[in-house]
């Protein structure tokens, strides 16, 4: 008995030991010899030249060989239809993988704004629209009704007809109705000139391939908003009707979300109405649809075989076969993939420029530096509304900014924050934005502590505290708080403590989790925040320059105010009112040149104001792209209103053997 | 013995129990709820929700009520049904979101396990064999270091050697073509190459603690009086080693060996975020940094009910190992 015992003691040690051995000696051979194995593996060729003839990816016309798939031209609209995309230097080749990162499914839009397909889209510039899943489309003179015609024999993914009932369906059945957890977007209303009054648009189908938009008023600027509020104007039909409950009921919508792992139907219903292009099941438009389970560590999406854009010569677009988007626990993975050679186009942050630049030849990639139309890259907002009066008063007062503003160094801010790469600037609108206003970026940007402690004494806070801190006049203390959702600032704040604390401000700064950031935002306990503004034009998007919403920190309650109308949040007054009377006239003005000057005014209102204060210009955006990566433009403005990468129109780019 | 195991298992109950309370309640200590993760995370991708927004979903989603009703009607769901609840992050069922990860969380624990057993326990009888000896510095010394270096820093700089070296930091478990193959012999030697930083660097810092354990034991036991006799008797030295010293040191190595079983299931947290590998500690720490609470309620849940368990087989298993404690049970 206590032999055998031992015997099995010893029998367990032995073989623990050998299954260590083997696991050590078949673990180390393969470390030498593997690295050349995948570098192998990555490089083979997946494609031949799309000059040689045949005029789609070789992937499906083997399927088509195979009667799999309908033939090319039965799959692309009528040729008069076709959208010719122009290739940004040369016609490409078929296959390869574009590989990114991402943190899982909440990162929904890494992949969800490359691959976008808008009805309309921002042109280069990114000053005005373009057709995209549109041909064409035709305005009345007031602009109350817009004639859109779409593309005849356009496709889903899924080999079904797109027409104008999809977007009649989308309409009526979803945004209408509200089942995707989105209000009916602003753009859909137009605006009474003399009441205020809002007014929903009709959508009237005409035919096949033709609707309109009909407003009560005029409504200059509809198209933009849509381009930016609700680029899928649209939705498929055919699948949708098997979901919504208006078509199959309740209980069974209930049921099927229960069948696509859902708990809720209505967490169902926003995840397939408005996050679609995550889920393999639903047909899109998209150059590449989904194929894998998004929470899976490899997320990959496929050529799309009914993709309605072609190059020049006629070969169908998207040239890259997949997207492959790898799961990552920390941004600085990505990073470290790139410089591996992992991933083959991605952005990055300004600060990950010199690490990028330094590997770049390692990594085999380029670095290119796109804009982005951000006021500042080191800058705070001063919530206007802040729940302390006293500190209020303060943040109110245009000296207090001022003097913020001119007792920092902004060269040493732009080269220990942004190493040398920002200008030593205001926070402004960049030159080639809309909305610069000449002089901008000078304001209050000189150097000069002895005015900013003038300018503190003026306002009355000369009294000290036993630490040597200006207190307010009546003697209570008097701190800056700045609270953060992340600790990507440190740096920038750490600068700024020294300087205020010079300045005899007491100086705080509050890490906070994300969430707990947001519910702060919303209970207006955030007095100060590095939130940088970036908007390409409040005509647009109004969010971070008119109060409408709770969303920037600089106007707090004032947005709650507009939310609730008027029932929560802090009345707007004097200047901000303003900027909100401004919005009202330029919502409901009737031609272009109005809205410009409306929006204009706006901005001008912010320049003279300067609730952002900014100590540096803004940064690029380095985006390191891998060598035989093609077609990626060197120069793009960056912004989320046109999309981010997407706006480099994806589809087009390749990769050269 | 049955007894008492029983009566072990009958214990067990009320503290899992009670255990999952705490867990439920610490989880929705912070301020915040998923909703508040989620409108940051959506705001951050320039798709901001408004208070109305966020107020609806709140309500779908049962986060309205107090603590005590949610935990109420989370736990009656598992009684009742065995259902775990749902995972915000995931939208799937927690225990789909567990079950995914679970396999190669076993493989990299239970290698991982293997090496430090392996590696630590003839070092430590070696050290203590060889006191003061240069070999018994060497290892001492590493040991230490090992001991006193945060893992993710050891993680980093092996990442970094790997990079330099060879062009590739490792990441993950997979390069990226294997990712979702089918499994063939080629994706496992490519876990392999991908498990040798994770191996050692979790590794590392266990077998630093049980390679001093070991040593601490073995010393005290070799100059046993049974050990001394044996000795006398003329016995050789490997025989006694094993025979005597061995296995008396092996006694708090094994009574630990238990609570090592919810390290098995979770593996390491912050080493596997460094590294990126595909396994439970990450999931569970996002689970509670975006308050996706049910799914970090079941693991903690979980967990608990390992360390339970854990407990109660490193006690039975030290009862068949050292006679003496058998005795003791026998006594009660």
């Amino acid at each position: 008995m206590k032999k055998s015992r031992i015997l099995l003691a010893l029998l367990i040690v032995i073989s623990v030991i050998a299954a260590g051995c083997t696991n050590n000696n078949t673990a180390k051979p393969s470390a030498s010899k593997t690295p050349a194995e995948t570098k192998a593996v990555q490089e083979t060729p997946v494609a031949t030249n799309a000059g040689t003839g045949s005029k789609e990816a070789p992937v499906l016309a083997t399927l088509v060989g195979e009667s799999k798939l309908p033939p090319l031209a039965e799959r692309l609209p009528s040729a008069s239809d076709i959208m010719v995309e122009d290739v940004v230097d040369e016609l490409g080749q078929y296959g390869g993988d574009w590989t990114m990162s991402w943190t899982g499914p909440g990162d929904k839009w890494a992949v969800g704004m490359p691959t976008e397909e808008a009805l309309f889209r921002f042109n280069k510039e990114g000053t005005a629209i373009e057709p995209n899943v549109a041909k064409s489309y035709e305005v009345n003179a007031d602009s109350t009704v817009f004639t859109i015609h779409l593309r005849e024999g356009m496709k889903w993914s899924d080999g079904m007809p797109f027409t104008a009932d999809d977007v009649l369906f989308y309409w009526e059945h979803m945004l209408t109705k509200e089942t995707f957890g989105k209000k009916i977007y602003d753009a859909y209303y137009s605006v009474d000139p003399v009441t205020g009054e809002k007014a929903l648009a009709e959508v009237k189908k005409v035919n096949d391939y033709t609707f309109t938009v009909t407003h009560k008023y005029p409504s200059v600027q509809f198209l933009e908003r849509v381009a930016i509020d609700n680029k899928w104007f649209f939705a498929p039909a055919h699948f949708q009707k098997t979901i919504l409950p208006e078509f199959v009921g309740e209980a069974k919508t209930a049921e099927i979300a229960k069948d696509w792992g859902f708990e809720d139907p209505k967490a169902f219903l926003v995840d397939t109405g408005y996050y679609f292009w995550l889920h393999q099941k639903i047909p899109t438009l998209r150059a590449w649809v989904a194929t894998t389970d998004p929470n899976s560590d490899q997320f990959i999406m496929e050529r799309n075989p009914y993709y309605w854009k072609t190059d020049s010569e006629g070969h169908q677009l998207p040239y890259m076969d997949r997207i492959v988007v790898t799961k990552i626990q920390d941004p600085s993975q990505g990073l470290l993939g790139t410089l591996a050679g992992d991933y083959n186009l991605k952005s990055f942050e300004a600060k990950d420029f010199t690490v990028l630049k330094e590997n770049e030849a390692k990594g085999n990639y380029r670095v290119l530096l796109w804009t982005q139309p951000s006021w500042t890259s080191a800058g705070v907002q001063l919530n206007q509304t802040t729940e302390d009066l006293k500190l209020r008063q303060l943040f109110q007062d245009i000296r207090f900014r001022e003097a913020l503003s001119v007792g920092v160094d902004r060269n040493e801010v732009t080269e220990i924050v942004t190493n040398g790469l920002a200008e030593p600037i205001q926070a402004s609108v960049p030159e080639g934005v809309f909305g610069y206003q000449e002089g901008w970026a000078q304001q209050w940007a000189q150097f000069d502590p002895d005015r900013a402690n003038k300018l503190l004494d003026e306002i009355g806070l000369t009294k000290r505290d036993k630490d040597g801190f200006r207190t307010f006049p009546d003697g209570s203390d008097l701190t800056l708080t700045d609270i953060e959702s992340s600790t990507n600032a440190d740096t920038f704040l750490e600068l700024l403590k020294k300087y205020y604390e010079d300045l005899g401000l007491k100086f705080n700064v509050k890490v906070v989790e994300s969430g707990a950031f947001n519910d702060m935002k919303y209970a207006n306990q955030v007095p100060m925040n590095t939130e940088a503004i970036s908007v390409t034009n409040v005509a647009f998007r109004p969010d971070a320059l008119v109060p409408l919403r709770v969303i920037t920190p600089w106007f707090g309650q004032y947005g709650l105010y507009s939310e609730t109308g008027g029932k929560e949040g802090v009345k707007p007054e004097g200047d901000v009112a303003q900027i909100l009377d401004l919005w009202n006239q330029l919502k409901a003005s009737s031609s272009k040149e109005d809205i410009s000057r409306l929006a204009n005014e706006i901005y001008k209102i912010h320049m003279k104001n300067q609730w952002q204060i900014g100590y540096a210009g803004p940064t690029p955006v380095p985006v390191a792209v891998s060598n035989n990566m093609r077609n990626v433009p060197e120069k793009l403005v960056m912004a989320d209103e046109t999309r981010g990468i997407g706006q480099a129109h994806p589809a087009q780019f390749y990769l050269k053997q | 013995m049955l007894r008492y195991t029983f009566k072990r298992i009958l214990l067990a109950i009320p503290v899992v129990f009670f255990i999952s309370f705490i867990v439920f309640y610490i989880i929705q200590l912070p301020p915040g709820d998923y909703v508040s993760t989620y409108a940051a995370q959506m705001a951050a991708s320039g798709d901001n929700m408004t208070a109305a927004e966020m107020d609806q979903m709140r309500e779908y989603l049962g986060l309205n009520g107090s603590v005590i009703e949610q935990y109420a009607v989370w736990i009656k769901k598992i009684a009742l049904h065995g259902d775990f609840g749902f995972s915000f992050n995931y939208n799937k069922p927690v225990t789909e979101v567990i079950k995914q990860y679970m396999g190669l969380t076993l493989v990299v624990s239970l290698v991982t396990m293997v090496f430090h057993y392996v590696v630590a326990i003839p070092i430590g009888i070696y050290t203590a064999v060889k006191q003061y000896t240069a070999g018994d510095y060497i290892f001492s010394g590493i040991s230490f270091i090992g001991m006193a270096t945060p893992n993710f820093l050891l993680a980093i700089i092996l990442m970094f050697l790997s990079y330099k070296w060879f062009g590739d930091p490792l990441l993950g478990l997979f390069s990226s073509e294997y990712v979702n193959a089918a499994w063939s012999m080629d994706k496992v030697m490519d876990m392999l190459k991908h498990m040798i930083i994770p191996v050692i660097v979790i590794g590392v810092a266990g077998t630093a603690d049980l390679i001093r354990v070991m040593r601490g034991q073995m010393l005290d036991e070799m100059n046993k009086p049974n050990v001394v006799t044996a000795r006398a008797k003329g016995l050789s030295t490997m025989k006694i080693l094993f025979k005597y010293p061995t296995r008396a040191a092996l006694n708090p190595i094994v009574s630990t060996f238990g609570w090592s079983l919810s390290s098995i299931f979770t593996g390491s947290t912050i080493t596997a975020i460094v590294l990126n590998l595909p396994i439970q500690g990450p999931v569970m720490y996002n689970a509670l940094l975006g308050q996706d609470m049910y799914l970090a309620g079941t693991w903690l849940l979980f967990m608990a009910l390992l360390t339970v368990l854990g407990t109660l087989i490193s006690d039975i298993l030290l009862a068949w190992l050292d006679p003496k404690i058998r005795t003791e049970f026998r006594g009660s």
